[in-house]
């Protein structure tokens, strides 16, 4: 019950943020006013809708840029996540945190007092993590003569870790005076990963899912986050 | 900027959302003990067994192994127990009644082995791997089950990872 009320919060919260978004890009302001440097500071608000209406999941991450220079940001988000993977075979929870640092550039010109940002960048990402497979079951396509055969005995993986690169796009729009909502869309690659007993690691917290073969992974964040006028000139 | 841009992040959410794992039918299965037929007179000789019925024993129960209801070979690739370190079964020579079980001139055959899980795949999981230690033809837990028409059984490759070689020998 409680979830069900949390849930219907967020919802209520994501359509204002989206009425209002849409609104402010469609409203551009006209009025003078300086390009704000300073530090923004927000949280992930995807992961927040997800750990309420996804059993498997729980996570939480924060992120804060900085703008170095006119056209460049400096940014870095740190998170924990809890993910459970099931599927034919096996039952798993990965488990741990990380953080990314990165650069981001400006792509857009604003007219003035528009702070909307459209930026594409880079980032490194590390995470700290463990994995326990909880259950799992044999692959044995003959199993419909002596039965299948399910190992319940958890297979526990501690101290994993991994480091990735990613690709990002994003926006940033500025609903209300300093108060930015923001998309980001994320192409990752992994270049290194400690591996526990041989298992594939199926979940990598702030890397997303992993698959079969591949190095390549994706990801998406939805954030809103405050700016904090430091210089203004 | 413009409200268009809302299509991206959607699209993007609907390729990211979790597909199943499907485990492609092409990946390697657990594998299956492979066995082999000789003549007890010439051990290098393959010999065929004439109308062999294999039957399965688990806790008393004797069940006839799909695919093994009395057939001519000389090689034969029979799945072993996952959950239990020993397999038992019934190697029945001259098969030829489905309705008496066993049918036929019936062997048993024990094996003993460990098991090693291995990780296959993300979508597959593991496979069972095994180490043979031990190939009878009686049974070791019921000394007044002779051996019939099998003289010996003898471990070839005791390691099963495969169904590529043989794994056991059996002379008749």
């Amino acid at each position: 019950m409680k979830t069900n009320h949390m849930l219907k919060s967020y919802i209520s919260l994501l359509i204002v943020l989206t009425c209002s978004f849409s609104f402010a890009t469609n409203n551009k302001q006209q009025n003078d006013t300086l390009n704000k440097f300073g530090i923004r500071a927000g949280i992930d608000i995807q992961k927040i809708i997800r750990s309420a209406t996804n059993k498997e999941y729980n996570g939480l991450s924060i992120n804060a840029d900085i703008r170095i220079k006119k056209l460049l940001y400096i940014s870095s988000e740190i998170g924990n996540e809890e993910k459970m993977t099931n599927t034919d075979y096996i039952r798993s929870t990965s488990k741990g945190n990380y953080i990314k640092v990165g650069t981001k550039f400006k792509l857009n010109k604003n007219l003035k007092g528009n702070q909307n940002l459209t930026y594409s960048g880079a980032n490194l990402g590390y995470s700290s993590f463990n994995q326990t497979i909880n259950s799992y079951t044999i692959y044995n396509e003959n199993n419909s003569i002596w039965g299948i055969s399910t190992i319940n005995n958890p297979l526990y993986s501690p101290d994993l870790n991994a480091l990735w690169f990613e690709l990002i796009f994003g926006l940033k729009t500025e609903i209300f005076n300093n108060l930015f909502l923001g998309l980001e869309i994320q192409l990752k690659n992994i270049l290194s990963e400690t591996k526990g007993n041989q298992i594939t690691n199926f979940y990598i917290p702030g890397f997303n899912r992993t698959f079969d073969g591949s190095s390549i992974g994706a990801g998406f964040s939805y954030t809103i986050s405050y700016l904090i006028p430091v210089v203004k000139k | 900027m413009n409200s268009r841009y809302w299509i991206v992040p959607i699209i993007f959410a609907l390729l990211t959302c979790e597909s199943d794992d499907i485990c492609p039918e092409s990946t390697q299965t657990t594998p299956r003990i492979v066995i082999t037929f000789y003549d007890i007179n010439n051990p290098n000789e393959k010999k065929n067994v004439e109308s062999l019925g294999i039957y399965t024993v688990n806790n008393g129960q004797i069940n006839i192994i799909e695919g093994f209801e009395g057939i001519n070979t000389d090689s034969i690739a029979i799945p072993l127990r996952d959950d239990e370190l020993e397999s038992n079964f019934k190697f029945s020579k001259d098969f030829s009644d489905a309705t008496v079980i066993p049918s036929g001139q019936s062997n048993h055959v024990y094996i003993n082995y460990d098991i090693n899980g291995v990780f296959v795949s993300r979508a597959c999981g593991f496979i069972n791997n095994y180490n043979l230690s031990l190939a009878l033809p009686y049974d070791p837990a019921d000394a007044s089950d002779p051996t019939s028409w099998i003289s010996d059984i003898i471990i070839l490759n005791d390691s099963i990872t495969n169904e590529n070689q043989s794994h056991v020998k059996i002379l008749h």
